[in-house]
């Protein structure tokens, strides 16, 4: 509130001393509040144009930059541990997503695909083809399912507090939104992301 | 001699300049523009005839996609939609919406005669039965992949015409828990 305060007033005084420069270069006759009407019309209708404009812009660019080249996104959720905490910050890039080279081993953000309007943080197991070990190390039988065209095969790096892939199944390439590659916070952290703890899950590998 | 061509340089760099800042404004706000707004594609393939494409591969429609309306992911049942293809993240396809999350439908030709669309997903079909690549092939989709609301057809100029969310009876979900704005079962 305080800052809408801040530029408020700064517009108002550039407003001011825009008027007073007018009437000082034109020096046209008739009463003051005339003049003084005039320019502060024209002045605040221009900067507020002006501002509008700058706003737009900058908008445009920041959609542009977070779509076509990323960003940085905090990660909330037990789901990664160890490699990625509960409110680690973390650079996204889009480029992979865009030039369809994400791998196995990669660190992606998806759009959910019971929520589209929330983004999930998991590894990608497998790609299209990737035949996938579904059952439980417990398990006597060993059950393997193969990812279809067109889908990854998702999984958190903490399978015991996960739900992932193994719960709602292949998710399809046009939900990836970035590939994650670098951690900024906690700077006891800082630097490129390590790979799975849990190994190669496919038997393919 | 000297004067004259110094005086050209200078046009020449006020210019680029001008250029450039034009570029840097111009090339955002296009771009931002056709992916959250609005955009114009041409449609391909007979999947839904007689709808769109009525004409086959003579005379393609071209429709205005308004990606503003499905900003939320809200769609209504018989919306004409394009999504990411489920199967190929590289193509687009443009169907209509046949059941929204919860609705139960029948299906044509889907290894399952009953369906339930889970949540955060939709059932799409193309109106040309058995020659549509939809739902019924590779099963509900997610709303995120949704792309845009094709709301117009702009070209040719004989089928200018808004396109109407209308779903034929016989596709109407045989139990929804959604209420529809356009008919009910």
């Amino acid at each position: 509130m305080s800052f809408m305060k801040l530029k408020a007033i700064s517009i108002l005084l550039t407003v001011i001393n825009f008027i007073n420069n007018n009437n000082k270069k034109s020096g046209d006759q008739g009463p003051w509040w005339q003049s003084l009407h005039r320019t502060m019309l024209r002045g605040i209708l221009g900067k507020t144009f002006r501002l509008v404009g700058y706003t737009i812009q900058y908008a445009c660019i920041a959609h542009c930059a977070f779509e076509y080249v990323g960003g940085v996104v905090m990660c909330s959720g037990p789901s990664m541990e160890p490699t990625i905490q509960n409110s680690d910050i973390v650079c996204a890039e889009n480029l992979s997503r865009h030039f369809y080279g994400i791998q196995r081993g990669d660190i992606v953000i998806a759009k959910s695909p019971s929520d589209p309007k929330s983004n999930i943080c998991k590894r990608v197991i497998g790609l299209e083809g990737d035949k996938i070990l579904t059952s439980r190390p417990s398990d006597f039988f060993k059950s393997h399912n193969y990812v279809p065209t067109g889908h990854v095969w998702l999984e958190g790096d903490n399978l015991q507090n996960s739900t992932d892939s193994r719960y709602y199944g292949p998710v399809p390439y046009g939900l990836i939104r970035g590939r994650i590659f670098f951690k900024i916070w906690p700077l006891s952290d800082f630097g490129f992301l390590r790979d799975s703890p849990n190994g190669h899950r496919s038997p393919g590998d | 001699m000297t004067a004259g061509m110094a005086q050209s340089q200078g046009w020449v760099t006020r210019y680029f300049k001008a250029f450039c800042k034009g570029f840097f404004v111009a090339v955002p706000v296009a771009v931002t523009f056709l992916d959250r707004v609005a955009c114009v594609a041409r449609v391909e393939g007979a999947s839904m005839q007689p709808s769109l494409n009525p004409g086959g591969s003579q005379s393609s429609d071209v429709v205005l996609l308004n990606h503003w309306k499905v900003r939320n992911f809200e769609v209504q049942r018989g919306d004409i939609v394009s999504l990411v293809s489920p199967k190929n993240p590289e193509q687009k396809i443009i169907k209509r919406v046949i059941a929204l999350e919860g609705d139960i439908v029948k299906t044509i030709g889907h290894k399952n005669r009953y369906v339930k669309v889970p949540r955060g997903h939709i059932w799409v079909e193309g109106d040309h039965h058995g020659h549509s690549f939809d739902s019924n092939s590779f099963g509900p989709v997610s709303l995120g992949l949704l792309h845009a609301h094709a709301t117009h057809i702009l070209w040719p100029p004989e089928r200018w015409q808004k396109l109407e969310s209308v779903l034929p009876p016989e596709r109407l979900p045989v139990q929804s828990e959604k209420e529809s704005l356009h008919g009910s079962p």
